[in-house]
């Protein structure tokens, strides 16, 4: 029988490794849109790889959310790692789907203009590496270590809003996503 | 659409059985049956009989309606790769009507913790022998039998679920309470629980009772005494010394009056650590702010049209053509 930790790793590392690939093909991209190493006539094969490795990624990562969730230990979050990696996740998948939505509005002028290429490359970076922080949290908790053990970072603080806090915030952000259609339409 | 459709179906059933069929992170625990009244641990077509051996140790008298105490031992553990073991203790193995509260007996305690016939134990990769310890009120007069039985997976999951039970159940010959015996008083519950750096002050409701004298150790360790302060006529109180990391002290009161001297059984206390809590809903709607909030701000950051746009040389037909 295949355990859900099993599936974990296997749902884990297809999502990592996809936003991995993402992540790297991001920067390339970045690269040759910016003519860098020669690279510019590589623009479109970075672009399509870059968007379908992310999009891929957003779909596998139900997957190992739900496989996290059936084999952690115990009920609910119960520990501040477990709420780290949810932000982190949920950072992650907006900036990935924000990135995904306006290379689907905009084409591939998305790479056309200073601006754009500037944005795009490092919305895509930042999701990628969001999702593998989050990996690396999730090796901490399983394990008690993971490479950027190095970094010392906070895994013990948890930055939670009021509830308050957090539904305003909510709020600004899907009456910018309203307005920000209507003014496109 | 009916293409999209049968995908996901099948994408759902080919999840279902593997999320839907074991519980390899345990079930916490709980009042259950044997078997848990027939689940994957009790199906015969599915389960295997444990390599551990299971044993209980109890007094084979207690008094009608006062505590005694009841050990399950497993040795020769094997477990899953998260050391988890369930262990239960039960009054019969028909798989209905096995809890020792069916015959009577009320559970005060675990040496867990809690107070039901369940518990979930995490077994360390050095420790081959575990005990699970429950403090119990007798029921009425009479001969009881009381089982223990374990459940498991494996290191790698890849084999049955596991049963064991003891071999043969103890007999505990439940008698009638002499009129003068020393003892606790027929309602006391000790404190089972308690958060790391707390020294706990403990009292006793004793009935027939003279003199006190209590013991503690830490689980497994040296007995050691500590005073007892008569508070009032059958009230006393004593202190149990904090501890620095999670662990269990047991202790126990001898009791001196005209009756014959009574020992009362080895109760558990455990020390643990505030339990990290957090509102839940406070973080669900949160992660779900972030999601709007990151999306919402990626794509204004990018509908942005700075003054001095640098176009370059691109054009959708060379981009596409895969020219550049």
């Amino acid at each position: 029988m295949v355990t859900s930790n099993t599936l974990h790793v296997v749902s884990t590392e297809l999502t990592v490794g996809s936003f991995a690939m993402a992540g790297a093909a991001f920067l390339f991209a970045g690269l040759a849109s910016h003519h860098r190493f020669g690279m510019q006539r590589h623009l479109n094969l970075f672009d399509h790889v870059a968007h379908f490795a992310l999009a891929f990624g957003l779909l596998a990562m139900p997957m190992a959310i739900a496989t996290g969730i059936a084999s952690s230990p115990g009920d609910g979050i119960d520990h501040p790692l477990l709420i780290n990696k949810m932000f982190l996740s949920c950072a992650s998948l907006g900036l990935a789907l924000g990135v995904l939505n306006v290379r689907w509005r905009q084409g591939s002028k998305v790479w056309a203009e200073e601006w754009g290429r500037r944005w795009q490359m490092l919305g895509g970076m930042a999701a990628s590496g969001l999702i593998l922080t989050t990996a690396s949290l999730g090796g901490t908790f399983s394990r008690g270590e993971s490479l950027l053990d190095i970094l010392h970072l906070p895994y013990d603080f948890v930055p939670l809003m009021p509830l308050w806090l957090s539904g305003l915030v909510l709020l600004v952000g899907l009456a910018n996503m309203v307005t920000g259609r209507q003014a496109a339409s | 659409m009916h293409r999209n459709f049968w995908v996901i179906l099948a994408t759902l059933l080919l999840f279902a059985p593997s999320l839907g069929s074991a519980n390899p992170s345990g079930v916490g625990e709980g009042a259950f049956d044997a078997q848990c009244g027939g689940a994957c641990h009790g199906d015969a077509d599915m389960n295997r009989s444990s390599p551990s051996i299971v044993t209980l140790q109890s007094e084979e008298v207690a008094y009608e309606g006062l505590l005694t105490s009841v050990t399950v031992s497993i040795e020769n553990i094997q477990t899953t790769q998260q050391g988890l073991l369930g262990v239960f203790l039960l009054s019969s193995l028909s798989g209905a009507g096995d809890l020792p509260s069916d015959d009577g007996w009320t559970i005060i305690s675990n040496s867990e913790g809690g107070t039901e016939n369940y518990v979930e134990i995490t077994v360390l990769p050095s420790q081959n022998q575990r005990n699970v310890t429950w403090t119990l009120r007798a029921p009425d007069i009479g001969q009881y039998e009381l089982h223990g039985a374990i459940h498991h997976g494996t290191q790698d999951g890849s084999e049955a679920p596991f049963f064991g039970q003891s071999s043969t159940p103890i007999v505990v010959d439940v008698v009638v309470v002499p009129e003068d015996l020393p003892r606790l008083t027929s309602d006391y519950a000790p404190t089972t629980q308690r958060l790391l750096g707390e020294t706990t002050t403990m009292q006793l409701d004793t009935t027939f009772v003279e003199s006190v004298e209590v013991e503690w150790r830490v689980a497994g360790g040296e007995v050691q005494t500590t005073e007892v302060i008569a508070l009032s006529d059958g009230r006393w109180s004593f202190d149990l010394p904090a501890s620095l990391q999670p662990s269990v002290v047991e202790w126990r009161a001898h009791l001196e009056g005209e009756g014959p001297s009574q020992t009362t059984p080895w109760f558990q206390l455990r020390s643990e650590a505030a339990p990290w809590t957090v509102d839940e809903t406070a973080a669900y709607v949160q992660s779900f702010a972030l999601i709007v909030v990151f999306m919402a701000g990626f794509m204004t950051l990018q509908k942005r049209q700075p003054n001095e746009i640098q176009k370059t040389a691109f054009s959708d037909e060379a981009f596409e053509g895969g020219d550049i």
